[in-house]
């Protein structure tokens, strides 16, 4: 690798160390804050230097790719290599990027071995790119899988030269690209017919013959790993006898390492539990208990796979599985047991070292933000993302933090004046006393502030941000975090009266501009608290600019990006002066409240828990 | 006196023929003015029934103006009361040119395809309103180019599908069936469109030509309609010298058959531009492949079939290394597997930029035309398709894609003037070897300031792009822009200038916007993309 990129490399491991709160730890506030901002410090300068460095050294040599020497594009493919190991994943993006630009260079010279590879690498990039877009729905999202999946179908589809190809590493990729369709196509029972399409070909004599080195046997392994991942298919139904037999197989051929381990890694478990419910072999309540059991045997601090998965994906699972029973029997116990499943997987996600924020560790984060069940008796929503956008996203906890103290300064003096001008919202419109009213309207102004960027908690963009410049195709996924908040926010009744603000809070008051374009102004009751989060995000935004230079900005805009119902109130000098006060103190005030959540909070154990 | 008798009773007969004849005018006035006054009554009716939806919307909207969903309701409620007056309207002075003698059917060339690919773009999103299963089939068209009124064709076939639709309750069927039967050199185009719905008593069917009437049903509550369709329809249908006949039964449905004779013209089918080429194609419904297959064996062209993305991706890979390209890939009504089709066309147009992509759908052309040309597709033949228009149309789109000046793919761009700012010698090597297949002349500098020299050198208009790379010695690309866009001349602000950088930060791509360039192409230049976006110019 050459110098800059291992530059580059180590400044994004140090950047990821230094962005964990959690890891700072000091005696008290003061020596946590100077601290912290000693690391904020170290970290804008260490985006800058990474900012430049790829300025300087990478995009020059993608620029002049054609002409670039051998032991160039060797270390290229080093670099983009070190970026994305499948398990910590340091930088997706530039790994992305430098294979995309690969891909060009091979289809221009037609290099039939070059164009299977890099098909590969870009097909693998853009799924673990992908994989922060779970449970999103939209055209974007959509055209984003459809050519994940024809990435490698097309990669795949050169099985029909297998004979023609010498290399071996080629023919690995091939098939390992066939195999990788399923993990990109969202219709199951086309990803079962997949896998045993690759299970066929990867038991057949013929091509083992023509690529004797290949290690076909854990090709075969992990394509049964991903046939069991199918096994929702048996209780949906649809599939032929054929399929199901597939599935079943794959299920037991995963499960009977593990059978007789005695300490049996969960992943590869729990497929055949559920196999043997989806069949009915089991029970509910059998497969439940077997849950509880499997979630009771591991600490909390056994934060490898096996560990992540039982304290974190099976309480997913299992609040699924009380979701979709409301007659279980002994349903209230189900649900006891499911609030300290909850808790149990909140201690493991906090305390969880920044040193195994594995890309499996992020995966899970985003599960639990898309399919957390909130009912009566367990930890509100609310609480439960709160907690994670503290662990995991310190910054834009903070910065989210100042949007909702300006919301909350500025909603007052809006309500103070008119009384009902949020009464378009049914809940404040219900209250009449006026100072009931007032203290209603600034709070929910508040944490308006705090759940606007909800959507960035699960695309994990907070580190991306600190590491250096978004890239292009990278601001198009990121603007999607205005969907992705809405999604999960409006799913659940300690939220939903949030969504709004997440989806609309980048669009133009007049229409014609921003994005969250889903969000139509006129039809959302919360549009006046939308249209006040759209100015306090950019009032709060980083910027050199003064705060009376931040309100003439916005000013500027009125009528058209912003809402002249509230610019209006943009005008006066009492209101300008609590704006320039509040960014002027900096974020030490939102500090102290992190240092209280981080530290003050976690010795009393208190929990929101939601109740009807 | 036998004469004086025969003269009287001459006369006598005269005068009763002329009172039977004043009994008769007199009875046909009085009908005409009860017909009249039935007419202004139904009519005032039927005008004042939206009008009094308007004005009273229009108030209930400024009175709770404050309240946006009232306002929206009401503004909903005034929207459809607007087109329904709209349409009364022009169904009531249909009717008056028609009782006038001013409606006049034209006869001029159309292409039945066209026809009812327009009616089906009309017809279909309300059928899909109503959840119904909407059939059409158009079968036995051996002559695609008739003589006749294309838009009073239209009208009739919109109006009484949109009947089937409005009087079928909730997913209900609807079939409708074209075809021809020939003689000599005229050819009867027929027509059938039969729907499970609330049908017709046999005391209403004989009433149903006359103007104002519709089916009360219990069924069908809020059915909008002036009553003078049917009217219009039987005049036009006449006026052209053809039929209708309808059968009805109350709860069972309806079926209206229509036949009209129309001169035909045989138009010659134009293969020129398809000998050798292979065709692929991806359609998942088996009607719509045989279609293929009939049309496609008649000239012996070759093809495959594919029914789903991953196929055609394969069949382009293996083609592409057997080189035994396919010239054109027709992206038909269902691509497999629920793919939005202008992906897949991204796609085959990323991975073989020489294949020249052809859309057959039977959705507006109007509506997805942006979306599919931005996605490589280069032409369109609308469904429904006959031998001719499917032929013609493939020969059409390999002919405009290029012929055999122009590499496939490329656009053409003869007579054009490319602009190339770019240092580093084999990138511009590469550029200009690029877009030579465009056939557009391509001018190179080798930095910024050389690329404003020779900009400012130009007559004006001269330049129809610059392609500018950003990081350049002398001067950079943005410097340049900035030079170029300050100039005093008539092109300067508006000649295209895109970004040809690797820098592939979403602010250097914003800063090249600020800085006045249009476009951006990321750099190794990916040739297929550049196509596709050097399509704007062409």
């Amino acid at each position: 690798m050459l110098p800059y990129q291992q530059r580059y490399i180590d400044n994004v491991r140090q950047i990821a160390s230094l962005s964990d709160l959690y890891a700072i730890t000091a005696p008290d506030f003061d020596s946590w804050y100077a601290l912290l901002q000693q690391n904020g410090a170290a970290l804008d300068a260490l985006k800058a230097e990474n900012t430049a460095l790829l300025g300087a050294h990478l995009f020059p040599l993608m620029d002049a790719l054609h002409a670039a020497s051998a032991e160039d594009i060797a270390a290229l493919e080093e670099f983009a290599a070190a970026l994305m190991d499948w398990s910590t994943n340091l930088d997706c993006g530039i790994y992305l990027l430098i294979h995309e630009s690969l891909l060009s260079l091979a289809r221009f010279r037609r290099d039939r071995a070059s164009i299977i590879k890099e098909l590969y690498m870009v097909g693998m990039g853009l799924y673990y790119q992908g994989r922060r877009l779970l449970g999103t729905k939209c055209a974007e999202i959509d055209a984003f899988y459809f050519r994940n999946e024809m990435i490698f179908t097309e990669a795949g589809s050169y099985l029909q030269f297998f004979h023609e190809i010498d290399d071996e590493q080629t023919k690995g990729y091939i098939i390992r690209a066939l195999a990788n369709i399923a993990i990109c196509t969202q219709d199951l029972r086309r990803r079962v017919g997949i896998s045993q399409r690759v299970l066929q070909i990867v038991q057949d004599p013929y091509y083992r013959s023509m690529a004797p080195s290949l290690p076909w046997d854990v090709f075969l392994r992990r394509t049964h790993q991903q046939m069991s991942s199918n096994r929702a298919m048996l209780s949906r139904g649809g599939l032929s006898a054929e399929e199901l037999s597939a599935v079943l197989e794959s299920c037991q051929v995963v499960f009977q390492p593990e059978s007789d381990n005695d300490t049996p890694n969960v992943r590869w478990l729990w497929p055949y539990y559920e196999m043997e419910y989806s069949c009915g072999f089991v029970d509910l309540s059998t497969t439940l208990h077997r849950m509880q059991r499997l979630i009771d045997m591991h600490p909390y601090d056994q934060y490898d796979m096996s560990g992540l998965y039982a304290n974190v994906q099976l309480p997913i699972y299992y609040g699924s599985l009380v979701r979709r029973n409301p007659t279980l029997a002994h349903r209230s116990e189900h649900i006891r047991f499911l609030a300290g499943a909850y808790e149990k997987m909140m201690r493991v996600m906090m305390s969880c070292p920044s040193a195994s924020f594995t890309d499996f560790f992020f995966y899970l984060v985003s599960l639990v933000v898309t399919d957390y069940y909130e009912t009566d008796g367990v930890m509100s929503y609310r609480e439960v993302t709160t907690a994670l956008m503290r662990r995991l996203s310190g910054a834009l906890y903070i910065r989210s933090q100042r949007v909702g103290e300006i919301m909350r300064c500025l909603s007052r003096a809006i309500v103070r004046d008119e009384s009902g001008f949020f009464d378009d919202i049914d809940f404040l419109r219900a209250l009449t006393d006026p100072v009931e009213k007032e203290r209603a309207v600034t709070e929910y102004a508040y944490e308006c502030g705090l759940y606007h960027d909800f959507g960035l908690i699960k695309m994990n963009f907070d580190r991306l941000c600190h590491s250096r410049a978004l890239l292009e195709s990278e601001q198009k996924l990121y603007e999607l975090h205005t969907l992705s908040g809405h999604d999960d926010l409006a799913s659940r009744a300690s939220t939903a009266r949030y969504a709004d603000i997440a989806l609309g809070h980048h669009a133009w008051y007049n229409g014609a501009g921003g994005y969250g374009t889903r969000y139509v102004r006129n039809e959302s009751p919360y549009r006046q608290m939308t249209d006040l989060a759209a100015i306090a995000t950019v009032l709060s935004e980083d910027s050199p600019l003064s705060a009376e230079e931040r309100i003439d900005a916005v000013l500027a805009q009125e009528g058209r990006r912003f809402s002249p119902l509230l610019t209006s109130y943009l005008t006066e000098d009492s209101l300008k002066r609590q704006i320039a006060a509040i960014l002027s103190r900096g974020d030490e005030a939102s500090c102290r409240a992190v240092y209280k959540d981080l530290w003050g909070n976690q010795s009393d154990g208190k929990k929101e828990v939601k109740h009807g | 006196m036998n004469d004086e008798i025969r003269v009287l009773q001459a006369e006598n007969e005269a005068l009763r023929r002329e009172n039977n004849e004043l009994r008769e005018k007199l009875a046909e006035a009085q009908s005409e003015n009860l017909a009249k006054e039935s007419f202004l009554s139904s009519m005032s009716h039927d005008i004042r029934t939206p009008m009094n939806a308007i004005i009273g919307m229009t108030v209930l909207a400024k009175k709770h103006i404050d309240e946006k969903s009232r306002v929206s309701d009401a503004l909903g409620k005034i929207e459809i009361a607007g087109s329904h007056l709209l349409s009364l309207i022009n169904d009531v002075l249909d009717m008056s040119r028609i009782n006038s003698g001013r409606m006049k059917v034209t006869s001029e060339l159309f292409s039945l395809g066209d026809l009812l690919h327009d009616t089906l773009t009309i017809v279909r999103p309300q059928a899909d309103a109503r959840g119904h299963s909407f059939v059409f089939e158009a079968v036995g068209i051996d002559y695609e180019s008739l003589y006749g009124d294309p838009l009073r064709l239209r009208q009739i076939y919109v109006n009484i599908i949109s009947n089937a639709v409005k009087y079928t309750p909730e997913h209900g069927e609807i079939r409708v069936r074209v075809w021809e039967e020939t003689a000599a050199d005229c050819c009867t185009l027929c027509f059938s469109c039969a729907d499970n719905g609330i049908g017709m008593t046999k005391e209403f069917l004989s009433r149903i030509y006359e103007p104002f009437e519709r089916v009360r049903s219990s069924t069908l509550s809020g059915v909008e309609g002036t009553g003078l369709g049917m009217s219009i329809v039987k005049k036009l249908i006449e006026a052209m010298d053809g039929a209708i006949a309808i059968e009805s039964e109350p709860g069972r449905g309806t079926s209206v058959s229509i036949r009209i004779p129309l001169r035909y013209e045989s138009v010659s089918v134009n293969t020129a531009a398809l000998a050798g080429k292979r065709f692929l194609i991806v359609e998942a419904d088996t009607v719509m492949q045989e279609l293929y297959r009939r049309y496609l064996d008649e000239f012996a062209l070759p093809y495959r079939i594919v029914t789903s993305p991953s196929e055609a991706v394969s069949a382009i890979a293996e083609a592409e290394f057997r080189s035994e390209r396919y010239a054109c890939a027709i992206l038909g009504r269902s691509c497999g597997d629920g793919t939005d089709v202008c992906s897949l066309a991204s796609y085959l147009h990323q991975a073989d930029g020489e294949l020249v992509l052809v859309l057959i759908s039977d959705r507006n052309w109007a509506e997805i035309e942006y979306r599919a040309t931005r996605s490589g597709v280069e032409s369109f033949i609308p469904i429904p398709f006959f031998r001719k228009s499917l032929i013609n149309g493939l020969d059409e789109a390999l002919r405009t894609s290029g012929g055999e000046k122009l590499s496939p793919g490329a656009p053409d761009l003869t007579g054009r003037h490319i602009l190339l700012a770019e240092d580093n010698l084999i990138n511009r090597e590469i550029a200009c070897e690029i877009l030579s297949a465009t056939n557009a002349e391509i001018h190179t500098a080798a930095d910024g300031r050389e690329a404003v020299e020779r900009f400012e050198q130009s007559t004006e208009g001269y330049y129809d792009l610059i392609l500018m790379d950003i990081q350049m010695p002398v001067m950079d690309g943005y410097a340049a822009v900035g030079h170029i866009r300050a100039m005093e001349r008539g092109d300067a602000r508006i000649v295209p200038i895109w970004a040809m950088t690797a820098n592939a930060f979403a602010e250097d791509i914003a800063k090249a916007r600020q800085s006045g360039m249009n476009g951006h192409i990321a750099k190794p230049i990916d040739v297929n993309l550049l196509m596709q976006q050097l399509r704007q110019l062409s």
